[in-house]
């Protein structure tokens, strides 16, 4: 690949097979461009999804990509970026994926704090199964399995990201493509686990959580001058802020300092001699 | 058989019984006597009974026996565990002062040491375990001064003082009983060797030849018996450029893993049943994306939460047939400790030549044992490794369809694709779960499904046919009695042909390491008049797969107490099987 990449290099040739109108058009858009405007190419890429609409994302990007298990792409994406530090790892998934099934992988994803990013598509509701309550679903949300609403409160996911000690934590909204493509750029650029919940919207299931409800009620933080993501403090109160849906970074610590850093783990793991390695008897030795 | 000596240490848990096992164990291998060892533990921190058993010998030495010679008993329940294994011979070493008076049986000499008192005059009462092995030394007439360099090894790190300490806490056991009891009639007089052997579990075995193999990621869960095979690498992967995550939970181990391997590296983890049983799922996703990994499952007693810190082999069917639909695997079985390094350095060379996951299949027994080999058996010199069909920039441009994409899945002769890891130009491609065609893209295509289903399968019959599934053989090639067995029977077998053959009964014992695929023992068994096939499990996983390769009925050898089998018990059980009617 030539070092100039536009972001189309990224497309694959597959048509998706989103609905017509699916926010996740403009979620995979903004990776793409994001991707290349921080200097990366589909070879030194490696995406890894799960499953659900989220997970076809593999499909319809051309780089290294893995199309794994429900809720267990964190846990790959942690394991490429091990074995290659030198390869930008990019982990997408759905409100389910990432915060259902695969909670457990989410918060320890953040607090291990490996230098990759995770997008997670999150339209509030289960698209692919055709219409459950998902974990980020309002508690009066009427749907196939909730007939009268969940009926408890969702899942705050940036609140969950703080709780973990995650380093990077932001929100965009997959319809705004400028920001959300910055923002997605941001996370790639950050030094640690980058966390981008982005407001997807379910055209097909979801009448509540609407392109028209996102371009209404969100604040963009960008505007408001006050806000330094810096401050944990500051972004602790837009986090938790149930009255107000934002975009942009809440908060991001300057001093992250990621995993393969605060471990050593720098090689380029792929690369192995033929034979045992020159000092394997020693291993032999120890056990005299 | 008459070198041999059998002592154990027994106590509570957090008495320190691994630790004092260890350095006896030490000291006799460094004394060129070969050592075999057992554990009894329970599923606990502190409290409940313990003990460390060394079966030591001038030969080697590969299974327990029903026999103790010497008892280090740090509680009445010791003494009452092991009456069945104390003889006339035996020699008891416990402290009088202690709050509990020892019953011992009358024909035995019980040996009274102050371990507490002595250990407090030498420095602290945390070393009365070493002034008892200062003790048993003089019983069996072992020289101290082997004691001294385990000790060194021991405690070096801690400091010439705490080293100090404890050989004068061995000495004041020794000189204790020299003072006090004449105990030269018992007759213990343990020769040692110029030999210098090395003293290893299973699972170390195993850290070791992943490391050999090349293995430079590891992720794992804690749980009892695979956990030491974490611990060791995670003292020295780093060594040699690789790393080891403790992990959240097994579904997260085995997906890391599989990231690590989809980007190059050799990579592996381990559990135990329970832990095979929640990667399952990504277990077939690792075979249909076809995609080298080694996983090693170091058995215990099942099902559900079962007997954590006890033997079995029940999880063979597991291994052969985990996983929803069909799914090509490997499941290698080491049958000895040495076989626990030459099989994973394999399993890695399998896995990665025919790009799908390999089940490394060990036990609990053989995962706690620590055994004496001499150190060639594990030459580094011999460690071949084959990456297979790994292609480089130059080879990309072979693999490429008209329109430039990768065929990441093509289908070939042998059903070995291309493999091109990330950063490699021009390669970048999609890897998935789903069905797919050659270029890794889904497919519901009839055609396209059969073609990718066929292929994963066909390496199955390339490795069949390329690659050599063999298996050990031991007693009398032409006898009439065959024994077949795989897993860490192997030992007490070999040990068991000399029972047997003491009692005229000649065996033929075939130990199998290949699972799947596995030699055909169809010539073997209908040369046989008697087939018996011994396994720790009830029901006879491995008896039943070789019924149905050979359409023959077998009898079986079933032991699921908790216990491996020892070698005297194991040639009764044989003369018992061989003498019952044919199952019709």
């Amino acid at each position: 690949m030539s070092s100039d990449v536009r972001f189309t290099d990224f497309k694959s040739d597959k048509q998706p097979t989103w609905c017509p109108g699916c926010g996740d058009f403009g979620t995979m858009n903004g990776m793409m461009k994001a991707l290349a405007n921080t200097g990366n190419d589909p070879d030194n890429t490696f995406v890894v999804a799960g499953i659900g609409c989220s997970g076809k994302i593999g499909t319809y990007m051309h780089s290294y990509a893995l199309h794994g298990v429900h809720g267990r792409a964190l846990p790959v994406g942690t394991g490429v970026k091990m074995a290659r530090p030198d390869i930008e790892v990019m982990v997408a998934g759905g409100d389910g994926d990432g915060y259902s099934i695969g909670a457990g992988h989410f918060v320890h994803a953040v607090r291990r704090n490996v230098d990759m990013t995770y997008v997670v598509m999150d339209n509030r509701i289960y698209g692919l199964t055709k219409g459950q309550a998902s974990p980020t679903s309002r508690s009066d949300f009427e749907t196939s399995t909730t007939p009268e609403g969940p009926k408890q409160p969702p899942v705050n996911p940036l609140a969950l990201a703080m709780a973990s000690g995650a380093s990077f934590i932001a929100q965009s909204f997959s319809s705004d493509a400028m920001r959300h493509a910055e923002i997605i750029e941001q996370a790639i650029e950050h030094d640690g686990f980058g966390f981008v919940n982005v407001f997807s919207p379910c055209v097909t299931f979801n009448d509540v959580d609407t392109y028209d409800y996102f371009r209404d009620s969100l604040v963009d933080l960008q505007e408001d001058e006050d806000h330094d993501p810096n401050d944990y403090e500051a972004a602790k109160k837009v986090i938790l802020d149930s009255d107000k849906e934002y975009q942009g970074v809440m908060y991001q610590n300057e001093n992250s300092v990621p995993y393969h850093e605060q471990h050593g783990v720098t090689e380029d793991m792929s690369e192995i001699p033929d034979g045992a390695p020159e000092d394997a008897m020693d291993l032999v030795r120890e056990f005299y | 058989m008459a070198e041999d000596l059998n002592w154990a240490v027994g106590g509570e848990a957090g008495d320190g019984i691994d630790s004092t096992g260890k350095i006896f164990a030490q000291a006799l291998s460094r004394a060129g006597r070969h050592v075999f060892t057992s554990k009894d533990f329970a599923s606990r921190i502190r409290g409940g009974y313990t003990a460390y058993k060394i079966r030591t010998s001038v030969e080697q030495v590969q299974s327990v026996v029903d026999r103790l010679d010497i008892l280090v008993a740090l509680t009445q329940r010791t003494i009452d565990e092991n009456l069945d294994e104390l003889h006339e011979g035996s020699a008891i070493i416990y402290d009088g002062e202690r709050s509990w008076e020892a019953e011992i049986p009358d024909e035995m000499t019980a040996v009274d040491v102050p371990l507490k008192t002595l250990a407090e005059e030498a420095g602290g009462a945390i070393m009365r375990n070493i002034v008892a092995l200062g003790a048993a030394c003089e019983i069996t007439g072992f020289d101290v001064e082997y004691l001294d360099e385990a000790l060194e090894k021991r405690f070096g790190g801690k400091g010439s003082k705490i080293v100090e300490n404890n050989k004068a806490a061995a000495r004041a056991g020794q000189e204790y009983v020299q003072e006090n009891y004449d105990l030269d009639h018992l007759g213990y007089n343990i020769d040692t060797t110029d030999n210098d052997y090395v003293l290893l579990n299973g699972n170390e075995a195993i850290g070791m030849g992943a490391i050999a193999a090349g293995c430079r990621f590891y992720a794992g869960y804690p749980i009892t018996p695979a956990t030491s095979i974490m611990e060791y690498l995670t003292e020295r992967i780093e060594d040699y450029g690789g790393h080891v995550v403790q992990a959240e939970d097994e579904l997260s181990a085995i997906n890391m893993s599989l990231g690590a391997a989809r980007a190059g590296a050799r990579s592996m983890t381990a559990t135990s049943g329970a832990g095979i049983d929640l990667m399952t799922e990504t277990f077939g996703l690792v075979a249909t994306s076809e995609t080298p990994l080694v996983i090693a499952d170091v058995q215990r007693s099942g099902p559900s939460t079962g007997m954590p810190t006890k033997q079995e082999q029940g999880d063979l069917d597991m291994a052969l047939y985990a996983g929803h639909g069909e799914v090509p695997r490997f499941v290698v079985a080491p049958t000895s400790i040495t076989e626990c390094f030459w099989k994973t350095v394999e399993a890695f060379n399998l896995a990665e030549k025919y790009q799908t996951p390999v089940f490394l299949v060990s036990d609990l027994a053989m995962s706690v044992t620590e055994q004496t080999f001499p150190p060639e058996v594990f030459d580094m010199d011999d460690v071949e490794i084959d990456r297979g069909k790994l292609v480089d920039e130059d080879e990309v441009d072979e693999w490429l369809d008209a329109q430039g994409h990768f065929r990441a899945h093509a289908v070939t002769e042998d059903g070995v694709s291309p493999r091109a890891i990330p950063g490699t130009t021009d390669a970048a491609h999609m890897s998935t779960g789903l069905e797919h065609d050659e270029l890794g893209r889904r497919t519901e295509e009839e055609d396209e499904r059969v073609h990718q289903v066929d292929k994963r399968y066909r390496k199955v019959e390339t490795a069949r046919n390329e690659e050599e599934w063999d298996y050990r053989e031991f007693g009398n090639p032409d006898a009439d009695n065959l024994v077949i067995s795989w897993g860490s029977n192997e030992g007490a077998l070999i040990e068991a042909l000399d029972y047997l053959e003491a009692d005229g009964i000649d065996v033929r014992v075939i130990s199998v390491p290949y699972i799947f695929p596995r030699p055909d023992l169809t010539e073997e068994i209908e040369a046989a008049d008697e087939t018996i096939v011994v396994e720790c499990n009830a029901t006879g996983q491995f008896a039943d797969v070789i019924e149905h390769d050979v359409l023959t009925r077998v009898k079986r050898i079933n032991k699921y107490t908790g216990v491996r089998f020892k070698a005297d018990e194991l040639a009764d059980d044989i003369t018992d099987k061989l003498s019952e009617e044919v199952p019709a």
